[in-house]
């Protein structure tokens, strides 16, 4: 009997941990290197994304608006997407949406950047439960600075979907622009965190 | 001597009969007086044969006729088309999209003309309610080609249906009418210097930029002399980078701050140095074309979306990315992204819906030049983040 009550007590006790340690949890899906100085970047280079989306341009969309959205913050210039062609074109990379380090600091060399971004457009367009839809976005972006190549900071972002009030009341969810923003927002605020 | 004071008495009245007589006729008087005046005694106009840009099949021959003949009314000396013929043929002019310098030199040379009328069928669909969209320039001829005058309109028969539907337009041809008769009416009033882009009121809010960027470096005082490259297509539309490029050119023409240079220069420039811009414009082509076309800015642009409409059912979508970049920073002063579609922000009885993706593009051009100018508000960031701040 005796036994059973301490057995009882350990699962209570192993519950309370687990409920009130999540408190504690860190945000798992940013990554940012401890030793960078991420105020010395003020010029960066966005590079194509590469879209698992169905949609061909929507990775275009994508990185004009984080283009735009990186720009207007003021915080880092972005240089324009026909200068990353030339420096593209001009370092022979092959993929130019998945650069290797030695590609990354070689195109550096050319266009004269701090930070290269590149990113994955993992979902993008409408979502479909029962009767409801809703457009949705998901979206990972990567930055490596350029004296070695290596990964310094890293996000995802996932915005849209079907919320309760989709499917209570329909609607359709929020327009693919807004959503957009949205995601290219909660990114930007992830890399100045 | 009696007969040489009777003679001028009657020279006087004659005259005075001819002033009151002729007061009738005023209007195409003074404006061709004036038209004359511009240029050296007679200001002729080559109207080139349109340009296709609607992706479509459209009666061009008889808009370009019916374009003539508004002119002509209006009292605008017209090249006569047998003369315009040999000259294509004798220059080999293929491309109607545009003019460059030789041809412009050649114009004025051969013709006599003062300046070329260039028109760009943007829409032509004779579905019920039909839809036309048409924007014109006059470029100067001579040594020095320059955009004279740029208008353009983008009409839908269901634009303004009115009560029990009496307004709706159903016959292209109504709509082509109006639509033409309002750009010469527009040509009219800018040889008459009454010509006026009319207060940005008048464009709705809901057209600007979504996100903006400007650069200190651009200053919002200075006059600048603008090139603007072909937009890259990433839509679905044929056509749609010339159609948006053209209305650019269109707003940036009717801000003073900014001088535009004629698209077929740009364009005899690209092919002169061979570049071509797949992917955007990099800073070695701008360097290039800063030195050969002597200018300030570069107007570069991804149109992402730009769709228009059949019949009744649908909406226009447009949807770009634009970028300009300084000759002496070398750098971007100036990004956005504008996106709509035909029925933002209509709630009621289609109150305030946009019905051609011209129409919507103009608005969404005409913002972003005002904006560019702005001197005291604040144009950098997303638009929410502004209206957050209380600036209206």
């Amino acid at each position: 009997m005796g036994i059973r009550r301490i057995l009882i007590l350990k699962i209570i006790l192993i519950c309370f941990i687990l409920i009130f340690f999540a408190a504690c949890a860190t945000n798992s899906n940013t990554y940012r290197e401890p030793n960078m100085d991420f105020g010395a970047i003020q010029t960066v280079a966005v590079m194509p994304f590469v879209s698992l989306a169905r949609d061909n341009v929507a990775a275009e969309r994508v990185r004009d608006v984080f283009i735009n959205k990186l720009l207007s913050t003021g915080a880092v210039y972005v240089v324009p997407v026909g200068e990353v062609a030339r420096g593209v074109a001009r370092a022979e990379i092959a993929n130019p949406a998945t650069p290797s380090p030695e590609e990354v600091v070689k195109l550096a060399s050319i266009i004269k950047v701090q930070a290269v971004i590149t990113g994955v457009l993992k979902e993008y367009g409408e979502v479909r439960s029962g009767t409801t839809s809703a457009n949705i976005i998901s979206v990972s972006l990567q930055m490596m600075e350029v004296q070695t190549g290596k990964v310094v900071w890293s996000a995802s972002s996932a915005k849209g979907g079907i919320s309760i009030w989709d499917r209570l009341f329909g609607g359709g969810g929020q327009p693919m622009n807004k959503v957009t923003e949205k995601a290219a927002d909660d990114l930007i605020n992830k890399l100045f965190k | 001597m009696i007969s040489s004071t009777n003679f001028l008495n009657r020279a006087c009245i004659l005259l005075f009969a001819g002033v009151f007589c002729f007061s009738g006729c005023a209007w195409t008087e003074k404006n061709v007086s004036k038209i004359v005046q511009t240029h050296e005694g007679k200001f002729l106009i080559a109207v080139l044969p349109f340009e296709n840009l609607s992706g479509t099949r459209a009666p061009l021959k008889d808009i370009r006729e019916l374009f003539i003949n508004k002119l002509r009314a209006r009292g605008f000396p017209i090249l006569e088309e047998e003369t315009l013929d040999k000259f294509m043929a004798r220059n080999r002019v293929r491309y109607t999209g545009g003019i460059d310098k030789p041809l412009t030199q050649a114009f004025k040379n051969e013709t006599g003309t003062g300046g070329v009328l260039i028109s760009s069928l943007e829409l032509y669909s004779d579905a019920n309610p039909p839809k036309i969209a048409l924007t014109s320039r006059l470029v100067s001829s001579g040594d020095a080609p320059v955009i004279l005058w740029i208008d353009g309109f983008g009409l839908a028969g269901d634009d303004s249906p009115g009560i029990l539907e009496l307004g709706l337009i159903e016959n292209p041809k109504a709509l082509l009418k109006k639509g033409v008769g309002r750009l010469a009416e527009s040509l009219g009033e800018y040889f008459d210097k009454k010509a006026d882009r009319g207060p940005i009121k008048s464009v709705k809010r809901k057209f600007r930029p979504k996100i903006s960027y400007r650069s200190d470096v651009f200053d919002p005082s200075r006059k600048y002399t603008v090139a603007v490259v072909p937009f890259l297509n990433l839509s679905g539309r044929r056509n749609a980078g010339e159609i948006l490029e053209l209305e650019f050119i269109r707003n940036l023409k009717t801000i003073e701050q900014f001088d535009v240079v004629e698209p077929g220069m740009v364009r005899q420039q690209l092919l002169t140095l061979r570049m071509i811009i797949p992917e955007g414009i990099s800073l070695a082509n701008a360097d290039a074309l800063f030195a050969t076309l002597d200018v300030d800015l570069i107007v570069a642009a991804n149109v992402n979306e730009y769709q228009d409409y059949q019949g009744v059912f649908g909406k226009p979508k447009v949807d770009f990315f634009v970028q300009l970049i300084e000759k002496k920073s070398r750098s971007v002063v100036w990004s956005s992204v504008s996106h709509n579609e035909g029925d933002d922000g209509v709630f009621f009885f289609d109150l305030g819906r946009v019905n051609t993706a011209h129409a919507m593009a103009s608005q969404m051009t005409r913002w972003i030049g005002e904006m560019m100018i702005e001197g005291s508000k604040r144009v950098q960031g997303s638009s929410e983040m502004n209206l957050r701040k209380g600036e209206k």
